[in-house]
């Protein structure tokens, strides 16, 4: 896949990420349009990593113009952090799925089904 | 308001793709090669992440440890009603999942050595062998391994693994060291790190298994 | 530089080591180590490449810095004195907390902010959600939620400001003059700024500000209020320096003060009040970040964080103790500590002499120009209107502990009368009058609002993130329209 399919897939699942986050009324569905999002966002940098006719970034794979390792690097770092989100928006929806028994925003933002402070 | 949700990302996307068209024809790079062979690596992003970056790979370490112990603090209270059964699988797949343990570690290890010279390193590593040990997990039978495995050790290899990165990058950073056995002793930690991460969190979550 | 990243790391590893045992030793530990760190540095050192070129990440040791060590210091120092009985792992996460912010007040670089303002964001929730109050959990899930998705537009941006120059240094872009009229540059200047102000809690981008600061635990409210969400206003100071967008963040800046002020004046919650004042005096900050008045945004930062971080602490100890939230339910409960910061904590954020916030709005005003010093005015003014009604609760009844509420009123005097010193030109009996006048005209104001109750919108998640996207492609389209910049 070149350079310009990977950029307009990337814009692609930001926009499938951010309407499921928006849309749907569960919150497990929401989390999983966040994290299609952050997927979409970190293609975007890997994306960017190429050139046209490029190689890996490593010494001795033969002549010619090399990719960008520098967005490959930050990826490493975005992926980590998109875990990072996931695993503890997932611990605390278990929490409010617990005390509240549902996990659809509509019912949690009901003002009078939370308990007292 | 789905219309006005609509608009927003559509808004949105629009908005990406005018910012897309503004970065053709792409910029010139500068030659990786010379920055990789500085630092004693092959690999150019091994270079950056352990190298370069390293102020921002710390940090980065760090988000996964905070990501552990908020897992830990979060799931710790959960109130389980019922014995959950444990998940027995079939003798074949509690073989195989004996047979394949072996070879995922080695794997594991060697990408993480080898990192610094082709793709691969710490990250990648770790994951393997987290995993790796989750398959193990769920064919045998998740709390027969988790009491195989003692976690309150497994916390100080962690937290330790962590420290000793802390510290061999910090004394990268003020001395100026360079050098392949670098790479070699920061993959492995890191590995050690990614791989009690990744078996931690998914260990808590598959002993709840979602029961609540 | 040596020093601040020797100190920075003493702190991340101390609060590492207090996960395994004696976790407040070692939080005592990490800030000594920090203050020995910071006297080391202090003076300040020019920026630096960790890691060489051509990629490495520029730290520096300017005044936004300094600013930022200091109030961490002193908040770390506050909260420390303050919780007893907290259980194991909260005071290693505040400590690595400290660390991480630290960090990001001496970073220069674009993609080292991110790393550090998610890792706030991060310890943030686990602190929010510490004690398990569902409604604390809730506030914090959003919180993960809607900073997460800023800072997938950052990223964005980001990526598209490193694909049309190649350099992610702030100062080598401030350096080249980045060029808005590419659609790639604006679109994503467009996004760092729309991504960064969700994350320092912008009126329309970072709704979920409120309820966050206002459910948390009462030295985790403090933290926040007091220096994570400066993180976010460093980090847009650093913008406003790579990109010339100050007029855009005066506009976002005056819709910010006055958002924030219509929704605390009317808001009962005694702790949610204090989050929407932090929305509106985050506007005064990023006014000032907006106008290049450096040295008065950052006054303004540090003041804000002591006298917010003592009111929160004041509110904390006094809903902790009675059990109740709201603002009527707490008059003539309050234990004489808790009310005497209350007061001063109040009578600082008003902006009367010679407290913190008289300096800090004072230096703030002169940099201004004469348009922005009537709005300027006009918030002090909403301010005292909305604090008129914490009047009743400065009857105190009874004694109380002190602890970290001393360390706070201490500084907030200190740091008033220091700047009153150091600007003579806020002696003058026109800056007093003004400050008075404010205040006077500010509580006419709440007597006469006071019967009025408009219908206000509430914030629900679904809104904040439309709002957010909104907000992204407004910002982003301002940007690159060319108006405002």
């Amino acid at each position: 896949m070149d350079g310009l399919a990977a950029l307009a897939l990337s814009i692609a699942l930001v926009g499938v990420g951010f309407w499921a986050l928006i849309v749907r009324r569960n919150l497990i569905w929401k989390l999983l349009g966040l994290n299609v999002a952050a997927g979409g966002s970190i293609l975007f940098l890997v994306a960017l990593a190429y050139r046209p006719g490029a190689r890996p970034a490593i010494v001795g794979l033969g002549p010619g113009p090399a990719a960008d390792p520098l967005p490959q690097a930050l990826v490493l770092t975005a992926i980590v952090i998109d875990f990072a989100t996931l695993a503890l928006a997932l611990v605390y929806v278990i929490f409010l799925t617990e005390h509240r028994h549902t996990q659809d925003v509509h019912r949690l933002e009901r003002e009078e089904e939370w308990p007292q402070p | 308001m789905k219309w006005l949700s609509g608009l927003a990302v559509l808004g949105l996307m629009a908005l990406l793709a005018l910012g897309v068209s503004g970065i053709f024809p792409r910029l010139e790079l500068p030659d990786p090669e010379p920055i990789a062979l500085s630092w004693g690596a092959r690999n150019a992003v091994a270079a950056i992440v352990l190298g370069v970056r390293l102020w921002d790979t710390l940090f980065e370490i760090l988000i996964y440890a905070m990501t552990i112990a908020g897992v830990k603090l979060g799931l710790r209270f959960l109130r389980w009603e019922r014995e959950v059964p444990p998940l027995a699988e079939t003798p074949l797949l509690r073989r195989s999942a004996d047979l394949l343990l072996g070879p995922v570690f080695v794997f594991a290890l060697y990408v993480a050595v080898s990192g610094h010279l082709g793709p691969g390193g710490g990250f990648p590593a770790g994951a393997l062998l987290g995993t790796g040990l989750l398959i193990l997990a769920m064919a045998k039978g998740v709390e027969r391994l988790s009491a195989e495995i003692h976690e309150p050790s497994l916390e100080w290899v962690e937290y330790g693994a962590i420290a000793v990165i802390l510290g061999l990058a910090s004394g990268l950073l003020l001395l100026g060291q360079r050098g392949a056995s670098y790479f070699v002793a920061a993959n492995l930690l890191i590995m050690v790190e990614v791989a009690i991460g990744a078996w931690v969190v998914l260990h808590r979550f598959a002993s709840s298994r979602g029961e609540v | 530089m040596a020093a601040a990243l020797s100190g920075v790391l003493a702190y991340v590893g101390c609060g590492l080591l207090g996960f395994i045992g004696a976790p407040r030793l070692f939080s005592w530990l990490a800030l000594l180590a920090g203050s020995a760190a910071f006297l080391l540095w202090a003076p300040g050192f020019p920026e630096a490449l960790v890691g060489g070129l051509p990629w490495g990440i520029a730290v520096a040791g300017d005044m936004w810095a300094l600013g930022l060590w200091a109030l961490g210091i002193v908040l770390h120092a506050a909260v420390l004195l303050h919780a007893r009985g907290r259980a194991g792992a909260f005071h290693p996460l505040t400590t690595v907390l400290i660390g991480a912010c630290l960090a990001a007040g001496l970073s220069r670089d674009l993609f080292n902010l991110y790393v550090l303002m998610d890792l706030t964001s991060l310890l943030a929730l686990v602190l929010i959600a510490f004690e398990r109050r569902p409604r604390a959990v809730w506030a914090g899930l959003q919180y993960l939620v809607l900073t997460e998705v800023g800072l997938i537009l950052y990223l964005f941006g980001l990526g598209l400001v490193y694909g049309k120059l190649g350099t992610l240094s702030v100062s080598s872009l401030a350096f080249r003059g980045v060029d808005l009229r590419d659609p790639a540059l604006a679109v994503g200047a467009g996004l760092l700024l729309a991504g960064t102000a969700v994350k320092t809690g912008v009126f329309l981008l970072g709704l979920w500000l409120p309820q966050a600061h206002g459910q948390a635990p009462t030295e985790v409210s403090v933290l926040l209020s007091g220096i994570v969400v400066k993180v976010g206003v460093v980090a847009l100071a650093r913008l406003a320096e790579a990109f010339p967008v100050g007029n855009l963040l005066v506009a976002l800046g005056i819709i910010t003060g006055f958002g924030g002020l219509a929704y605390a004046f009317w808001e009962r919650d005694l702790k949610v009040f204090l989050g929407f004042h932090t929305m509106s005096q985050l506007g005064y900050m990023i006014i000032a970040v907006g106008l290049g008045a450096g040295m008065g945004a950052l006054l303004y930062v540090v003041a804000h964080g002591l006298f917010k971080g003592l009111l929160f602490l004041a509110a904390g100890e006094a809903v902790e103790g009675t059990g109740r939230r709201e603002i009527a339910a707490l008059a003539g409960q309050l234990s004489v500590p808790v009310a005497l910061s209350l007061a001063v904590g109040t009578w600082a954020i008003v902006g009367l002499p010679p407290l913190a916030g008289f300096a800090a709005k004072g230096v703030l005003a002169q940099a201004a120009p004469a348009w922005t010093k009537t709005v300027l005015f006009a918030l002090g003014v909403g301010t005292a209107a909305s604090f008129a009604k914490l009047l009743p609760l400065f009857r105190p009844v009874g004694k109380g502990r002190v602890g970290g509420l001393g360390v706070l009123t201490g500084a907030v005097v200190g740091f008033g009368l220091a700047g009153i010193l150091a600007f003579p030109e806020l002696t003058s009996w026109r800056a007093w009058g003004e400050a008075f006048l404010a205040v006077a005209m500010g509580y006419a104001l709440y007597l006469g609002l006071r019967a009025v109750a408009p219908p206000l919108a509430r914030f629900t998640f679904d809104r904040m993130l439309v709002s957010i996207l909104l907000g992204t492609v407004g910002i982003a389209a301002l940007v690159a329209l060319g108006w405002l910049s």
